[in-house]
C-alpha cells in the first residue's frame, strides 16, 4: 500500500513539476484567423515573431468567415478565449461591451487613412488594430456590354447603370447586373454601397441616432427593386463572392466588388472598373469596412498578443499584406516614406477615391440583428413582398430595437 | 451473485443482508448510466430551463421571470414559425411514410437482383448529412445545377430557376432534401417488418381469391401497423428537429420561409448570443415534443390492442 501511495505521489509531483516547467518555458498563443486561410504576409510576421521569442509558439487557426466570428465569441464567452483573433471590426462593440477584449495600443499619429480608426473606436477607446481595409467599385464586363450593342463607358448615375444593364438583358443571354440578397452579411454591405452613393446614413455618427428611415433609403431600395428586373435569376440565393463566378462565366455584365476582384476575374474578360454610380441624392461612395486584430482578455498571454498584434499591423508588414492581397491601402503610405505606391496606378483610383466620400459599417452591439434588418428589407423588395415605404418603415423600427 | 446466494442459509437476520447487498449491487450497476444521463441530459435540461427565465447573453445574466415566454406568446413571427414547423414535419413525414411503404413493397417483391436494390437504397442515409446537402445545393443552383438545366432543356422554363431563392420553392426544396435523407430508414424498417409477416396468411388469402391490392390492404398494412406507428413518431421527432438540412440549404431564409423552431432556436441562442430567449424556445420545443410523445404512446397502445401485439 505504501509503495502504491509513494508511486502515486511521485507521479503527481512529476506531473505538477512538468506543468510548472512547461509554463515557465513555453507559451502558446491561439490565433484565430478569419477568412479560411493564412496569408503569406501574415505568416511571415508570425514566423519572425516565433523566432524572436524563444519558447513561444503560435497556433494559427484559419476559420472561414461564415463561422469564424461566432467561434471566437463563443470561445471567449465560455471562458476559453483565443489569445488573439483577426475579425470583422463590426464585432468590436459586442466584444468590448461584454468585457471580452482589451484596448489596442495604437501609436499616436499612426497615419491611417481617414475614417479607418473610426471603425475600431468606440466612445474614445480603440479596441482593435485595423488590419484590412476595403472600399468597393463597379466591375463591368465590356465584352458583354459591347455584344449588346452599347459602348462600354462607365455609368456615373443610377439611371445610366440601369440603362446599360437593361441593354445587356435585351440583347444578350446574360443578366445586366449581379445582386447579392442571401441571408449573409454582404447583402447589407452591398446595399450600403448604394445607400452611401445616395447620401444616406444609417446611424448619425455624432448623436448615435437611427437615420435609416429616410428618403435616401427609400430611393435606394426602390432602385434595388428596379435592378432586380435586370439582375441574375434569384438574387436571394446569392452572396457577393459567388457573383464572381457568374461574372467570370459571362452571365452577369456588372457587379460591385472589392479591389481583390480584379485579380480573381478571368484574364480574358475585358473588364472596366468604375466608382459605384451616384444616386439622385448623393455622390459616388462606398462602404468602408475594416477587419481588425483583437486581443482577448483572460488568455494569460495578453502582453505577447499585444506585441504580435502591433507587429502584424505595423507599417511594413501591413504594406506587404495590402499590396500582395489587393487591399485598399489602410495607411497613407506616402506619409510613411514609401515611394512605390501600388495604389496610384491602374484601377486603384476607383477604390481610393471613395475613401473620403464613403460611409462606415455601422458598429452596434448586436450586429447580427443589424444584419437581419437589412437582409429583411432587401429580400422584401427582391421578392416583392411589400412596398418600399413599408419595408423602410419596418427596417427603421427594427433598427431601433437592435440599437 | 453466486456468493450472495451461497451465503443465504435459513435464518432471521440473513435475508436483510441479502436485500441490502442486492440493492447496493443494483445501484452500482445503474449508477454509471444514471451519472451519464444526469451529466449529458438532466443537467443541460435543467440549465436550459433556468436560463429561459433569464436575460442571458455574453455579458452575464439577469432574472426576468416569464418575460422571454411572454415575448414569444405575443410574437406573430413565432406563431408563424410554429405553424411552419408542424407543416414541415407533417408534410415531410407523410412523404417519407408513403415513399417508404412503396419502396419496401418493391424491395420485398421477388424480383431478380433485389439484394442489390436493397443496398442501393442506403446511400442517402449513409452519406454524411453535410456532404449530401452540399450536393443538393448544387442540384438546386439555377445556373450550374442539373435540375434547372433539365427544366430548360425540356422547355419547361425559359431560363435558369433558383430553387432556393423564393419562399415557396425554397421550402419545398428543403422538404424534398429531407425526404431524400429520411426515406431509406423508413423503407428498411418497413421492409424488415414485411419480411416478418407469415407467408401462410398471403397463401390463404390467395387461395380465397384475394387480389394483390386486397392482400396488401388487409394483411400487410395491419401486420406492420405497429412499425408504421413507431416509425411515424421517430420520423416526426427527427424531422421536427432537423437542423443541418435547412441550415446548409437556406439558413432559414429567404425572409424566414424555411425557419423552423430548431433553426430559430439556434439563430437566437447561438448566432445572436441571446441565451435566455433561445432557451425559452428550446423549452417550448421540449414541451411540444413531450405532448407529441404522449399522444404517440396512446396511439401505440390503441394500435397494439387493435392488432393484437404486445
Amino acid at each position: 500500500m505504501n509503495l502504491t501511495k509513494l508511486t502515486l505521489g511521485a507521479a503527481l509531483l512529476s506531473g505538477v513539476a512538468g506543468t510548472a516547467f512547461a509554463d515557465g518555458h513555453a507559451k502558446e498563443l491561439h490565433f484565430i484567423m478569419c477568412g479560411g486561410e493564412v496569408r503569406e504576409a501574415d505568416q511571415a510576421v508570425v514566423d519572425q515573431f516565433i523566432a524572436d521569442n524563444e519558447g513561444v509558439t503560435v497556433n494559427l487557426e484559419a476559420v472561414p468567415w461564415g463561422t469564424c466570428q461566432d467561434k471566437s465569441l463563443t470561445l471567449a464567452a465560455a471562458g476559453d478565449p483565443p489569445s488573439i483573433a483577426y475579425m470583422g471590426s463590426r464585432t468590436l462593440r459586442q466584444l468590448a461591451n461584454n468585457d471580452l477584449i482589451v484596448p489596442a495600443n495604437i501609436p499616436e499619429g499612426a497615419p491611417y487613412q481617414p475614417g479607418v480608426l473610426n471603425t475600431v473606436t468606440i466612445e474614445g477607446t480603440t479596441w482593435g488594430y485595423p488590419h484590412a481595409f476595403s472600399t468597393k467599385a463597379l466591375y463591368i464586363n465590356c465584352d458583354l456590354v459591347e455584344e449588346s450593342g452599347q459602348e462600354c463607358v462607365a455609368p456615373t448615375t443610377w439611371d445610366e447603370m440601369f440603362t446599360m444593364a437593361q441593354g445587356v438583358v435585351d440583347n444578350t443571354d446574360a443578366a445586366g447586373v449581379g445582386l447579392a440578397g442571401k441571408d449573409f452579411d454582404n447583402t447589407m454591405h452591398q446595399f450600403l454601397n448604394y445607400l452611401y452613393s445616395n447620401g444616406g446614413v444609417v446611424i448619425d455618427p455624432a448623436t448615435g441616432e437611427n437615420k435609416l428611415d429616410s428618403q435616401q433609403t427609400r430611393e435606394t431600395l426602390e432602385f434595388y427593386g428596379r435592378l432586380a428586373s435586370v439582375a441574375q435569376e434569384g438574387p436571394t440565393a446569392w452572396e457577393r463572392d459567388q457573383l464572381k463566378d457568374l461574372f467570370n462565366d459571362g452571365k452577369i455584365a456588372m457587379y460591385v466588388q472589392g479591389p481583390w476582384g480584379y485579380g480573381q476575374h478571368n484574364e480574358d474578360i475585358n473588364q472596366l472598373v468604375a466608382p459605384v454610380p451616384a444616386g439622385p441624392s448623393g455622390e459616388s461612395g462606398s462602404i468602408l469596412i475594416t477587419d481588425s486584430i483583437v486581443v482577448f482578455k483572460g488568455s494569460g498571454n495578453e502582453e505577447l498578443a499585444q506585441e504580435l498584434a502591433q507587429r502584424i499591423t505595423s507599417g511594413d508588414a501591413q504594406y506587404d499584406l495590402d499590396s500582395s492581397w489587393g487591399l485598399t491601402p489602410i495607411f497613407d503610405y506616402s506619409a510613411m516614406g514609401k515611394d512605390d505606391l501600388y495604389y496610384e496606378a491602374g484601377v486603384w483610383p476607383n477604390f481610393t477615391a471613395s475613401i473620403s466620400t464613403g460611409g462606415p459599417e455601422p458598429i452596434v452591439e448586436d450586429f447580427k440583428s443589424l444584419q437581419s434588418v437589412f437582409t429583411n428589407m432587401v429580400q422584401g423588395i427582391l421578392l416583392e413582398d411589400d412596398t418600399v415605404d413599408n419595408l423602410v418603415t419596418i427596417a427603421g423600427e427594427e433598427l431601433d430595437d437592435a440599437l | 451473485m453466486t456468493e450472495i446466494s451461497q451465503a443465504l442459509p435459513s435464518g432471521s437476520a440473513m435475508p436483510r443482508t441479502k436485500t441490502l447487498s442486492e440493492a447496493v449491487f443494483a445501484w452500482l450497476l445503474i449508477g454509471p448510466a444514471m451519472l451519464f444521463i444526469a451529466v449529458i441530459v438532466a443537467w443541460p435540461l435543467a440549465e436550459t430551463i433556468r436560463l429561459s427565465f433569464m436575460d442571458a447573453g455574453l455579458g452575464g445574466e439577469e432574472y426576468v421571470g416569464l418575460a422571454n415566454y411572454q415575448e414569444l406568446v405575443e410574437s406573430r413571427k413565432f406563431h408563424q414559425t410554429i405553424i411552419r414547423t408542424f407543416y414541415w414535419m407533417f408534410l415531410s413525414v407523410a412523404l417519407k411514410l408513403v415513399l417508404g411503404l412503396i419502396g419496401a413493397t418493391l424491395l420485398n417483391a421477388a424480383v431478380p437482383g433485389r439484394g442489390l436494390f436493397r443496398v442501393l437504397v442506403m446511400p442517402p442515409w449513409i452519406i454524411p448529412m453535410a456532404i449530401g446537402m452540399f450536393g443538393w445545393l448544387w442540384l438546386y443552383n439555377g445556373y450550374f445545377g442539373i435540375l434547372s438545366g433539365t427544366l430548360m432543356t425540356l422547355g419547361i422554363t425559359d431560363g435558369p430557376f433558383e430553387f432556393l431563392a423564393y419562399k415557396q420553392s425554397a421550402f419545398y426544396s428543403a422538404v424534398v432534401a429531407d425526404v431524400w435523407v429520411g426515406t431509406p430508414m423508413v423503407t428498411l424498417f418497413f421492409l424488415a417488418a414485411m419480411q416478418g409477416v407469415s407467408r401462410d396468411l398471403y397463401e390463404a388469402a390467395w387461395v380465397d381469391g384475394a387480389g394483390r391490392w386486397y392482400r396488401f390492404r388487409r394483411i400487410t398494412i395491419p401486420q406492420i401497423m405497429p412499425v408504421i406507428v413507431s416509425m411515424s413518431l421517430l420520423s416526426a421527432i427527427f424531422t421536427f428537429n432537423s437542423f443541418e438540412i435547412i441550415w446548409i440549404l437556406t439558413e432559414g431564409g429567404p425572409r424566414g420561409a424555411t425557419t423552423t423552431l430548431i433553426v430559430d432556436t439556434y439563430k437566437t441562442a447561438i448566432s445572436n448570443f441571446k441565451f435566455g430567449e433561445g432557451s425559452a424556445r428550446a423549452v417550448i420545443i421540449v414541451i411540444l415534443l413531450g405532448i407529441f410523445a404522449l399522444l404517440y404512446l396512446n396511439v401505440l397502445k390503441f394500435v397494439n390492442r387493435k392488432y393484437g401485439t404486445k
